[in-house]
């Protein structure tokens, strides 16, 4: 009989800027309120995965991140290493961490996502190789590619993207460590500055300094959690390698392939999905993702996304946190502890009623990478 | 202009690498093509990133007509002209020690 993985403990920093703490320092923190929440010692934890974010990971990536924070945290798992994926690499390591779990590789492996971006600078000023030679920097291009392929195929509207921006500030303004709480109407958002048109500022998720963890363990090490383990029903990656010479690349997510695979895992389809948790580093991301995982029809979510739907009170709550365009960026392992607390009803003024199963997507590295979990209980 | 082109599958890619993507042959050749395609998406950029690349610019992902897709940038025309799907052809520009290809707008209509 396989073991079924469950997330039995979940941590996190505050997000914001805080140039006189290191990563390593913020990990170290997270790493202990996660395996803390698990109900378990550090001496329990034998696995640990990391997600090292922009500056440690891309920029300072000559000692594995995996081997020094192992060290700092005084580890000596059965199974380690450390992802870099972009945005998908948190979620994407819990993804591994149950398949880790599930195959008895390890019995409680830590997940850890940390960076200092907002404090490090120029993180993410980054050009790909030949192409920052035609001022095509940073991932806001690459979306604004997607966006204007978007608005251009199906009449998408700027009044579309600013649906899912309003909604994650509604959101936030519920969640007290949330980066940005304050209110944003839709008029606000179309006075936004321009950035890389079609998209502006308030298309672009923040930048913070901080960290978040989870611990995946089997349902019978997880007994002694504080709170609720949540089972990990599902779970699955798929990616986008060969990038422009694909015919669909910008028009369509890997999400697409890694979506069926977790929901047929899962034994669930997108309409029993309560809550769903979708990366969100640019509000584009949230639409394409809202029809690759079949909420709607290919080139939908617009018309989809209209009237508040997404929003709070609205028939498919998305984001409920704010996510990384107002609650704070967390590499996608924030998205991933606001499913568990969801699903415990720990949600506060923002829970989603009866909320069952829950969707977390991760996106990155300019569309290439992805990975899907399902969480239900 | 050049691109890659596969002498077992007669695929034509860009940018180049050591071996064709599509079946892994390493029996590859430079082919000519028209230097002509169509803007699939675009990108202006309203902030400077760079100061040798002033906002504001067309970053844009051109379709050859030959096939294979790049990253460059349209010029000659205003940012607020360029269209998905406009015709364009390329222009060599002298940039320091580089040679970058470019793309304008494809006046007359003829693609041929
Ligand atoms: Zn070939």
């Amino acid at each position: 009989m396989s073991r079924r993985a469950v997330i039995a403990g979940v941590g996190h920093t505050a997000f914001g800027k805080f140039p006189d703490r290191t990563a390593w320092d913020l990990e170290a923190e997270a790493a202990a309120a996660a395996v803390a929440d698990a109900g378990l010692r550090p001496a329990d934890v034998d696995g640990l995965l990391t997600d090292p974010g922009a500056v440690q990971g891309i920029l300072d990536g000559i000692t594995p991140h995996f081997l020094r924070l192992g060290a700092q945290l005084g580890l000596d798992p059965t199974y380690t290493g450390s992802e870099i994926l972009g945005g998908a690499g948190s979620v994407a390591i819990v993804e591994r961490a149950a398949l880790a779990v599930e195959a008895g590789l390890c019995e409680a492996c830590l997940c850890v996502y940390g960076d200092s971006a907002l404090s490090g600078a120029d993180a993410y000023g980054y050009g790909r190789g030949d192409e920052a030679a035609f001022g095509f920097f940073g991932a806001a291009g690459l979306h604004a590619l997607a966006a204007r392929r978007h608005m251009h195929r199906y009449g998408t509207r700027p009044e579309h993207l600013g649906e899912v921006a309003v909604a994650a500030r509604a959101y936030a303004a519920r969640v007290p460590h949330a980066q940005k709480r304050g209110a944003l109407g839709m008029d606000e958002y179309l006075a936004s500055d321009p950035i890389v048109e079609p998209l502006r500022r308030l298309d672009c998720c923040l930048v913070s300094d901080g960290a978040a963890a989870v611990v995946v363990t089997t349902a019978e090490r997880a007994a002694g959690s504080r709170r609720p383990a949540i089972p990990i029903l599902g779970h699955a990656q798929a990616h986008s390698l060969s990038t422009y010479a694909s015919p669909d690349h910008f028009d369509a997510l890997p999400a697409s392939r890694s979506g069926p695979e977790a929901f047929g895992r899962a034994g669930v389809a997108p309409a029993d999905v309560d809550v769903a948790l979708l990366y969100d580093c640019f509000t584009i991301v949230v639409l394409l993702q809202l029809e690759d995982y079949g909420f709607c029809e290919k080139g939908e979510a617009g018309p989809f996304v209209e009237g508040g739907r997404i929003g709070p009170g609205g028939s498919l709550p998305v984001n409920t946190s704010g996510g990384l365009l107002a609650e704070g960026y967390g590499g996608g392992m924030l998205h991933v502890i606001e499913a568990v607390r969801q699903l415990r009803g720990d949600a506060g003024d923002r829970q989603v009623a009866d909320a069952e199963v829950a969707l977390v997507s991760g996106h990155g590295l300019g569309m290439n990478t992805h990975a899907t979990l399902v969480l239900g209980v | 202009m050049e691109v890659s082109a596969c002498a077992d599958c007669g695929h034509l890619f860009l940018p180049p690498g050591p071996c064709c993507p599509r079946c892994w042959s390493r029996r590859l050749a430079a082919r000519a093509v028209s230097g002509n395609g169509r803007v699939w998406s675009f990108a202006t950029y309203r902030r400077t990133y760079h100061p040798a690349m002033p906002a504001p610019y067309v970053v844009a992902l051109v379709e050859l007509d030959e096939g294979p897709r790049l990253i460059s940038n349209v010029v000659g025309c205003a940012p607020e002209d360029v269209a998905i799907d406009m015709p364009v052809r390329v222009r060599f520009e002298e940039v320091g020690e580089f040679t970058l290809p470019r793309f304008e707008p494809l006046s007359g209509g003829g693609r041929s």
